[in-house]
């Protein structure tokens, strides 16, 4: 039988991410991926003469190499950053909303995004500089946090980060409004909260405050040549260091011994696998409910999984367009478009199937002018569903159904762009949830792991990561993580989750 | 304060109930059903078209009651250990997209190479096959297309039209067709008599005769003069055929000013190519845990190279456009032609390759995933 010191199950941003920190700490290592790719969503396809992006919208923490952002640190120390050709993008966002009639386009950088802001509500900048220097706070506080391993000197935060402490119970609009934020300067700081999929009164303050400082201050990125130039950078990576990577090899079954220890993996071919070591890069409720065999699963774990809650279920209308951006008048590389800004509105619209049109949309070329032929175009719009409303879909239906909320979503950007692209359309392709479920096997089809609440946000589970772990030999990383959903999470949640099975491995005297 | 998110978030946990984990979900469920990977089959019924071309109703050979759904247009695979040969060919189902839900998918297959012979001539009815779930992406979509469509058929590319005709008249689809279908002679028009009398206003029929002159029938070539003469305004076009029917067709619908967005054909097979005494390499394929030294002909695709080991090596599409068969080059130069050049920016970056449309220039070594 193979052995391995660690088998990593998917390979997905943390399953790669983890790989890697395994092998370079000298550990044999198997990469088990159910589908012919590496990257799960972090990924591209290609229809005709276009290659589209599975799923990047923008990439936070790159920074330049002489002034990097935390994720191209990573992947320096990881060994991947000079396989990756990063692309700078221009603005943070245009945002659009039907309710407020607003139409306006928000530059990155602590400053100009400030100015911005004044502009749009004379006085604004106040506010927005108030809140980037909490957000500065936020982001030593959390380093901090994290070098002092969720044991804090409580005397030291107290003393360096007052405004941390202050808000860290707190949800985005109980901060905003602690701040006397004005409604307007709350639409324009929240703006990014789709990006995390849980609404302002849900989403920790914390942990949105750090994203926005983050895209704010350092900017946003995408790789040249789509996701899947970052999925075979770790690909590439893992086989340098003598990794085994096999795809088409679903696990089925992760075994544990009389000890409730991890002993070894199954996967679809009935093949079995010795190991001490898993890191799960899939669901916990694939894990706990599928994998593991029910007497193996501690109650304290079905209790955790049960009082979660599924984050949104993902939704992207792929478009080739036989027409330039300048021909089409699309101007900006990222759009938010939604009814409201007010995100528990917007989130509760975002419950319907045929109701929901509010997008989040990207023109590639805005970015990248040569990601496709000379006088074509690249425009993918993606929404989310809070609830699990494609189960009622046949499979009878489902073609029917998915052009149907897909020809909502391009005639809401039309009508919110003043565009006109539904003629040039060359080729389509739709994801839905089920198209999600399928290549990456999320329960529900959700793409965001599980919901950031206000009591299960970033802190409260960065606080209980050792609390949270129940079988031994057994770590759970990528969007599902502590980090919760986004690429530079999921990669450092499974950077994570190797580094605690390093640790596991030493202490068992491995 | 950071202590009280701690027992707040513990409450919940003690909330929770301790329940068992639904092991599935209606999403996924529905996901699977559409893309179940493999289905073991059956031939229920095999029916002769014309002299070579051959239509096998397939059922399946498991407990599940019906096949997947799919959009019209879309092909599956067949696979069966001929020899010591693994092999897997793509084929349009002709059969609708209702028949799957009653268990039927069907195929029409012409007598060209190893595995249509073999079907042809050896495959009867109870013979089980492998088939591989629907997929590609030559259907037509209401988002993109328009709701008149010009299907333009050569030979044996009438079978993904088949389809789209039944399901117009089913109603699972919703355009009017014009086919405009190119044969040699009457003898070889395949669904003649269902062609010829189909009566559904939606549907109208052009079948145009190459080698035979007949009342009925167009004579000569899919020219422009043919499509200006019966092909509607603002229409979208699709073409099954032989290439050469596609450079042909294509020069002749750009006289009339179609533009490549309304143009669409399936893509073929990539076939042997033309070399002089083609040399035979040594390919050394990596497979999990397993390395096989096989023989590559030089004017054989890798892909046929490891058919003909018996490796179970990926197979969907044979044109390159599919990347089910994406795998690491380790060494070795090679050549894909640029009608089957589909890979993605990256793959070029990090040496991957689609071995069903490469040849090998020289010894290769490549890491191919297992199916």
């Amino acid at each position: 039988m193979k052995q391995y010191d660690v088998v990593v199950i998917g390979a997905g941003n943390g399953g790669l991410a983890a790989a890697v920190k395994l092998l370079s700490a000298g550990k044999s290592c198997l990469v088990c991926e159910k589908h012919n790719l590496p990257g799960g969503f972090a990924t591209s396809f290609v229809r005709g003469r276009f290659e589209f992006e599975a799923s990047l919208h923008e990439f936070n923490g790159i920074g330049t190499p002489e002034n990097p952002g935390s994720t191209r640190l990573l992947f320096r120390e990881l060994g991947v950053e000079d396989k990756i050709e990063w692309v700078q993008l221009k603005d943070a966002f245009h945002l659009i909303s039907k309710e407020e009639d607003y139409r306006f386009t928000m530059p990155f950088g602590l400053e100009a995004f400030a100015e911005a802001a004044d502009k749009l509500y004379p006085g604004g900048k106040k506010y927005t500089e108030q809140l980037f220097s909490v957000g500065l706070q936020i982001r030593e506080a959390l380093e901090y946090l994290s070098i002092s391993k969720g044991k804090p000197d409580p005397s030291i935060l107290k003393e360096k980060y007052p405004d941390f402490l202050r808000f860290a119970s707190c949800s985005v609009s109980e901060g905003f409004n602690a701040m006397g934020f004005p409604k307007m300067i709350k639409d324009i700081c929240s703006a990014y909260w789709c990006y995390l999929g849980a609404h302002c009164d849900n989403l920790g303050f914390i942990h949105y405050v750090n994203m926005l400082y983050s895209y704010i201050s350092g900017g946003a990125a995408i790789p040249k040549h789509r996701s899947h130039e970052l999925s075979l950078a770790f690909e590439t990576r893992i086989r340098e260091l003598g990794g085994d990577i096999w795809y088409n090899a679903e696990v089925t079954r992760i075994i544990t011994d009389d000890m409730g220890h991890v002993s070894g993996v199954q996967i679809n071919d009935g093949t079995e696998i010795k190991t001490r070591h898993v890191i799960a890069n899939c669901s916990p409720h694939v894990v706990y409910g599928r994998l593991m065999d029910p007497e193996a699963v501690p109650e304290r774990a079905l209790k955790l999984t049960n009082s979660r809650k599924l984050a949104g279920r993902g939704f992207t209308v792929f478009l080739a367009l036989d027409r330039s951006p300048d021909d089409l008048g699309i101007k900006e590389h990222n759009y938010f478009i939604y009814d409201t800004c007010d995100s528990v509105r917007q989130y509760k619209n975002m419950g319907k199937l045929h109701e929901n049109s509010a997008q989040a949309t990207v023109c590639l070329n805005r970015a990248i002018p040569d990601c496709s032929p000379e006088g074509t175009t690249i425009l993918y719009m993606t929404t989310l569903f809070t609830e699990d409303v494609w189960s009622l879909v046949t499979a009878e239906d489902y073609f029917k159904v998915k052009n149907e909320v897909a020809a909502s979503m391009i005639d809401r950007f039309e009508k919110s762009t003043d565009t006109h692209i539904r003629d040039h359309i060359e080729e389509i392709a739709v994801a839905t949830p089920i198209t999600y479920a399928r290549y990456c096997g999320h329960p529900q089809g959700t793409v965001y792991g599980y919901e950031s609440q206000y009591w299960d946000g970033l802190l409260p589970r960065v606080m209980m990561v050792e609390e949270d772990h129940f079988v031994p030999g057994l770590r759970i990383g990528g969007g599902y993580g502590e980090r919760l959903l986004g690429y530079p999470s999921s990669y450092k949640s499974g950077y994570n989750e190797a580094v605690r099975t390093l640790r596991d491995m030493e202490k068992e005297g491995e | 304060m950071l202590f009280n998110i701690i027992s707040e978030r513990r409450k919940m946990i003690d909330k929770a109930p301790a329940n068992q984990l639904p092991s599935t979900f209606a999403v996924n469920e529905l996901a699977k059903a559409l893309h179940p990977g493999y289905i073991p089959a059956r031939i229920a019924a095999i029916r002769e078209e014309t002299e070579n071309v051959k239509t096998f109703t397939l059922v399946p050979a498991s407990s599940n009651k019906v096949f997947p759904y799919f959009r019209a247009g879309q092909y599956i695979t067949l696979s069966a250990n001929i020899g010591e040969s693994l092999l897997t060919r793509p084929y349009s189902l002709s059969s609708s997209p209702k028949q799957a839900l009653e268990g039927i998918y069907e195929v029409t297959v012409k007598r060209d190479g190893l595995f249509s012979s073999w079907l042809i001539d050896q495959a009867a009815v109870g013979t089980e096959l492998v088939l591989g779930e629907p997929g590609g992406d030559f259907y037509h979509d209401n988002l993109r297309d328009s709701n008149k469509v010009v299907a333009i058929a050569g030979g044996c590319g009438i079978t993904p039209f088949r389809s789209m005709i039944k399901a117009v008249i089913e109603g699972s689809e919703d355009y009017q067709i014009t086919l405009i279908y190119g044969a040699r002679t009457r003898s070889d028009i395949i669904f003649k008599k269902e062609l010829e009398t189909l009566s559904d206003e939606r549907i109208r029929i052009i079948i145009v005769l190459s080698e035979e002159k007949a009342e009925g029938y167009e004579h000569g070539f899919i020219t422009a003069d043919v499509l200006k003469k019966f092909a509607p305004e603002s229409a979208s076009f699709f073409l099954c055929g032989p290439d050469e029917m596609y450079r042909f067709v294509k020069d002749e619908l750009k006289k009339l000013e179609i533009t490549d967005k309304n143009i669409r054909h399936e893509r073929n097979a990539a076939g042997n190519r033309n070399v002089d005494n083609p040399r035979v390499f040594k390919l050394k394929v990596r497979m999990r845990d397993k390395v096989y030294s096989i023989p590559a002909r030089e004017n054989e695709t890798l892909t046929v190279a490891m058919e003909r080991a018996g490796l179970n090596a990926p197979s969907r599409c044979r044109s390159g456009i599919c990347g089910f068969c994406h795998s690491k080059l380790i060494s070795g130069t090679y050549t894909v032609l640029k009608e089957h050049e589909y890979r993605r920016a990256a793959d070029f970056k990090f040496g991957f390759i689609h071995p069903c449309c490469t040849y090998p220039d020289s010894d290769m070594e490549i890491d191919v995933p297992t199916v």
